[in-house]
């Protein structure tokens, strides 16, 4: 094979997989408050968004990376816990459409208010590592610094996710007040508790994907940054099953390399097109996700 | 059955009623007609145009038509034109794009009917291909000129079909023309990739380059759509493949959020073509705010193209720009001798002056059909750009040359090659180079 | 009884003699009266039938007919005497509503969630482009049908696929196809004008007779844009009737059941998928038709304008107006004609600095949060709410 081809191949690959990451942590993040609290949340990329701007204004002038990424990373917890609050709680037991189009609401708010306060023009966010690919005998090498950050960043995430779902007590406990919330509260959980907690962590993994997003310097920090990563994750989120945190990120993944190669390969209009394709052949298969615990009735 | 007999009456009186009275009430409303032209009065003329005040194309564009609006406010503080004063309605059709951020209604056939309804005596600088293009048939059925379109497209050029319809700056195809002699002298010999948008503006300006005597060994066309969806994401693939042809040459059709895509992608890839950048996509402040953060300006060294004076030059109409914008407060409130004066606001200045020095030349009294003819049959030399303005009877375009720019900072540009270059809006017309010259202000206007 | 009747005549011979003096004053040619003739007749039948309980419970439908021909009535003449931009906007509203009744038939009586109407409408609106650039002469009518077949189609394809998901995965493939459908009219861009769009060869336009109602001196903008807001008008009040029938028909009650309780469906032998995809296709249908009548209006289409923020925004209006109600999607049609006035007008009286960022901002603010509000406390909208309203009110008079 070419030398041209097998490096376009590998090139493909790795950027795949930098974006296919970033798309199954936006996915688990989904299955998280969908698993915790049966609700879909359509807000998942406009709250991380403002949780940013907030971690940007405090440190506006000091613009030191992590300073910034922490107290952002802190400001979606707080935003993820005051929704499920104020907003979430009477959610819980209406039809399906309300919580759908509540979130919609939320997060033409939200995007209206940071834009309202901050305006639509991007801000270049300091990016930790440097975004210039490496080279390999003169051929680049689709990796950079900030790619290999980014990569690592999202499986520490999902290894920290799935130890504490898998090895903590907390985790269990959040497992429980979802599955089994009467049985919960009577052996002493506070289920309430437990469902805030669940907003409070989604949200957290959905900023730390803004913030990694915002400091690509191809887009910088715009209210609307995070709505085509959100459409990708959400996809790849149906795809994989709303409720298999395994499966989000599997089929984010996939997803972001299958996209790479449809996009190299083919033309840009092409990349929604396949996701859509991807989306109904699963749906089709399995409508409740490839990796869906429950099974759909035949009908 | 008497019942239903006397109920049936009552229906009958109560429907008659309702509809005489409001026939009656609608017959003298609707009746209204106008034998005068529309807009026009002895001591003011209404103009009206579409333009993206707010949404996703506004940034930048919105300040054109208020630059020109400034112009307007400046001649009505003289006393306006023959003793008319020009009242300029803007209606914002966000693009014609809907989508968050857009206060005015996303529909440019809407907000035009809207324009009608006032009615103005002829739109005047309306900005967009796609916009201006669904509105050419409404107007022309209506018979309201379509001035000063705000693009470069050689759509605006057709007197045969629309004869009230008329472009301002040099078109796209002219600029590729331009572009490829350049291209041709400079880098003779070297492989040129061509990146470009999918409408007009990037098969326009292609046809251009190959009607100039270049043809690109590759041409890649993005679609704005796309753009949006992917945060330009979509032109890395472009960009590498350019990369892996060993283009040393990119010409760049591109509005600013794909110029920034393609230059962030080259830089991730450690790929330095020459840029060759449209003045649509090129200028430096709005290219270079994305890359703020990392301290260096991919896109100095970058050849553009302008037609109009960069603000750093002698010509006498930079300091009158500022002293016009600097008198507007309502619109530009927190402009001073500080302020960058942006190509945007050079733009919207560029046609309101030629709008004003036309209402000039029509005179005290005039119709319609008598202003497009003085438009036909004027040369408007002493306007802004660096070339005259010239319509005929058999070419709407407007401006047809400029000069070439190099990008110097992340704020300037600076001419190169010390000439000014003219075309006309046949597809492969000759480039004829001019020593610069600039014209001065006229009298009335200072 | 006696005394209503008297009530009633009195009130008849008074309404008569004063219709009779505007009419001799008004009508100019024998035209005008004619016209006005047929209205009246038209207005009679239609008030008769309302008015007549008996008629109302033994012949449903055709107090539907006679309903939908008053609101008609009234529209057509309140036409007459709006201005060009009033008409063109009520026109837009119009074709909106039909889009909003279609979306929220699927909603309300199927109970399947559809984030990509915006989609549908783009079908439709780029059928009657497309058609009209290859064949200029073919009567609207048939033009509006090519319209709804193509979303029909469309429908039945996304609808088949869609028949096994419950709401979260259907939003989604929805909400993929609207995000997917910009991207594939830009793939198809010869025979749709990628970004930049279609015109229409020809615009539409009134006819002579119409002209000759209007008098000399009616401008062709006023004329034109009463015909094309009229035909709307008259295609809306159709789709509406089609809609009531629909609504209370044995398909209507066995979607409304499969919305309820599919297993109870089922053991009716109602047809699980059949009904869902069913519903799919009127939606998708209907939304094309609003598309298409978009695309008359406007006399071009833009394909940028049917985006997935317009899928949101017909979801919202659906839910503001009312799921499931007939009015309610008239509500949400005339919101969307006026809410940039409302908006603006509220601007301008409170002193915000319309051009700032906070002013452009407003509207998706407001919108956005009337959606959360309208869902926490009044989930069944504006026509729900009134309704609930009326009950109480009348509850307390009974009682």
């Amino acid at each position: 094979m070419d030398a041209f081809l097998t490096s376009r191949i590998i090139s493909d690959v790795l950027e795949g997989l930098t974006n296919g990451v970033i798309y199954g942590l936006v996915a688990l993040s989904l299955v998280l408050i969908w698993r915790s609290t049966g609700i879909l949340n359509f807000a998942q990329g406009a709250m991380p968004m403002f949780a940013t701007y907030i971690g940007m204004v405090v440190f506006a002038h000091k613009l030191n990376f992590w300073f910034l990424a922490a107290i952002a990373i802190v400001a979606g917890f707080a935003v993820g816990g005051i929704t499920e609050r104020v907003l979430v709680r009477h959610l819980y037991g209406k039809p399906e459409l309300n919580p759908i189009v509540v979130m919609v609401g939320f997060l033409i708010v939200l995007e209206g208010v940071a834009a309202a306060i901050w305006s639509t023009t991007p801000r270049g966010l300091p990016s930790p590592f440097s975004p210039i690919d490496w080279h390999l005998g003169g051929q680049p090498f689709a990796l950079s610094p900030f790619a290999v950050y980014e990569i690592v960043t999202a499986l520490i995430v999902m290894t920290l996710v799935a130890c504490l779902f898998r090895f903590t007590k907390l985790g269990l406990q959040l497992r429980a007040s979802a599955i089994a919330p009467e049985v919960s509260r009577l052996l002493g959980v506070r289920v309430g508790r437990m469902l805030t907690l669940g907003w409070i962590l989604a949200t957290g993994v959905g900023t730390i994907v803004a913030v990694l997003v915002s400091s690509n310097f191809f887009t910088g920090l715009t209210p609307q940054v995070m709505d085509g990563i959100f459409a990708f994750g959400f996809i790849a989120a149906a795809v994989g099953g709303l409720d298999s945190p395994v499966g989000a990120i599997v089929a984010g993944v996939s997803m972001g390399i299958i996209l790479q190669f449809v996009g190299d390969f083919l033309n840009s209009n092409a990349i929604i097109v396949t996701a859509l394709i991807i989306l109904i052949i699963s749906l089709m298969i399995r409508p409740n996700g490839l990796f869906a615990k429950s099974t759909a009735r035949r009908v | 059955m008497k019942n239903i007999n006397t109920r049936r009456l009552a229906s009958v009186g109560a429907a008659f009623a309702l509809c005489a009275a409001l026939v009656a009430a609608g017959s003298s409303l609707a009746s209204a007609g106008a034998t005068k032209t529309p807009g026009l009065t002895s001591k003011q003329i209404t103009i009206g145009a579409t333009v993206p005040l707010t949404g996703i194309a506004s940034s930048g564009y919105n300040e054109v038509a208020k630059a020109a609006n400034a112009v307007f406010n400046y001649v009505n503080k003289k006393g306006g034109i023959n003793g008319r004063k020009i009242k300029y309605i803007l209606k914002d059709d966000c693009y014609g794009t809907p989508g968050f951020g857009c206060t005015g209604t996303p529909s440019t056939v809407t907000q035009t009917h809207a324009l009608l309804s006032v009615p103005v005596f002829a739109t005047v600088g309306s900005l967009g291909t796609p916009t201006q293009d669904s509105v050419r048939s409404l107007l022309k059925q209506n018979g309201v000129p379509q001035l000063f379109v705000n693009s470069g497209s050689r759509d605006w050029n057709n007197p045969t079909t629309y004869p009230g319809l008329y472009g301002w700056q040099t078109s796209y195809n002219e600029e590729g023309k331009i572009f490829a002699k350049y291209i041709n002298a400079t880098y003779s010999g070297a492989n040129v990739c061509f990146l470009g948008q999918g409408d007009d503006f990037g098969t326009d300006g292609l046809a251009g380059l190959v009607g100039g005597g270049l043809t690109p060994l590759d041409t890649q066309l993005y679609s704005v759509g796309a753009l949006v969806v992917s945060q330009g994401a979509s032109l890395a693939p472009y960009v590498a493949r350019f990369q892996s042809e060993k283009c040393t040459v990119v010409v760049l059709d591109t509005i600013p959020g794909a110029t920034d895509a393609a230059l962030g992608a080259a830089l991730k890839l450690g790929y330095t073509p020459h840029w060759v950048i449209s003045s649509v996509g090129s200028d430096p402040s709005t290219v270079y705010a994305p890359f703020a953060s990392l301290g260096f300006d991919p896109e100095v060294g970058a050849v553009s193209f302008s037609f109009l004076p960069v603000p750093g030059s002698t010509s006498p109409w930079i300091p009158w720009m500022r002293k016009v914008l600097t008198a507007d407060k309502a619109q530009f409130p927190t402009f001073t001798s500080a302020t960058t004066l942006d190509g945007n606001m050079e733009y919207g200045i560029g046609w309101g002056v030629a709008f004003v020095e036309a209402l000039k030349a029509a005179g005290k009294t005039f119709t319609r059909a008598s202003f497009l003819k003085t438009l036909d049959s004027t040369t408007f030399s002493q306007t802004p750009s660096l070339t005259p303005l010239r319509y005929t009877t058999q070419d709407h375009q407007g401006l047809n040359g400029g000069f070439l720019t190099s990008v110097t900072s992340a704020t300037a540009v600076a001419p190169i090659t010390g000439k000014i270059y003219t075309t006309d809006s046949t597809p492969s017309g000759p480039v004829v180079s001019a020593k610069k010259t600039s014209s001065g202000i006229p009298s009335w206007l200072k | 009884m006696r005394r209503l009747t008297d009530k009633r005549l009195a009130l008849t011979a008074t309404c008569l003699i004063v219709g009779v003096i505007i009419i001799a004053l008004s009508a100019t040619t024998v035209r005008v009266g004619a016209v006005l003739a047929l209205m009246l007749v038209v207005g009679i039948a239609g008030i008769s039938t309302v008015t007549t309980k008996r008629l109302r419970k033994a012949h449903p439908v055709l107090t539907r007919a006679a309903v939908t021909l008053l609101v008609l009535d009234a529209s057509l003449f309140a036409t007459y005497f709006f201005s060009s931009i009033t008409n063109f906007n009520l026109a837009i509203g119009a074709a909106m509503s039909i889009v909003l009744l279609g979306l929220s038939f699927l909603t309300g009586a199927s109970g399947q969630i559809s984030l990509g109407n915006s989609a549908f409408m783009g079908v439709g609106a780029l059928a009657v482009a497309i058609w009209a650039n290859h064949h200029a002469s073919t009567p609207i009518f048939v033009t509006l049908i090519i319209a709804i077949a193509s979303g029909a189609v469309v429908g039945l394809l996304l609808g088949l696929p869609a028949t096994r998901l419950r709401g979260p995965y259907l939003a989604g493939m929805t909400l993929a196809f609207a995000v997917a459908f910009p991207s594939i009219v830009n793939s198809f861009s010869s025979w749709t004008g990628g970004d930049a769009g279609l015109q229409l060869p020809t615009a539409v336009s009134a006819p002579r007779w119409l002209s000759s109602i209007f008098g000399s001196h009616a401008s062709l903008l006023t004329l034109n844009t009463v015909w094309i807001t009229d035909i709307t008008i008259v295609v809306t009040g159709v789709a509406f009737f089609f809609m009531a029938n629909l609504f209370a028909s044995r398909t209507g009650r066995a979607m409304r059941l499969v919305r309820d309780n599919d297993v109870a469906a089922e053991l009716a032998g109602v047809s699980l998928p059949r009904a869902r995809v069913i519903a799919f296709m009127v939606s998708s249908g209907y939304a094309a038709l609003g598309g298409a009548l978009w695309t008359l209006i406007n006399n071009s289409v833009s394909p940028p304008t049917y985006s997935l923020a317009l899928s949101i925004t017909i979801l919202s209006l659906v839910v503001i107006g009312g799921i499931g109600t007939l009015p309610g999607a008239l509500i949400g049609g005339v919101i969307y004609a006026y809410s940039t006035n409302v908006i603006s007008w509220f601007t301008a009286h409170t002193g915000i600095n319309s051009q700032g960022n906070l002013a452009s901002q407003l509207p998706g603010i407001i919108f956005g949060g009337l959606l959360i509000v309208t869902m926490l406390f009044a989930p069944m909208g504006i026509v729900g709410a009134a309704r609930r309203l009326w009950a109480k009110r009348r509850l307390r008079t009974v009682a």
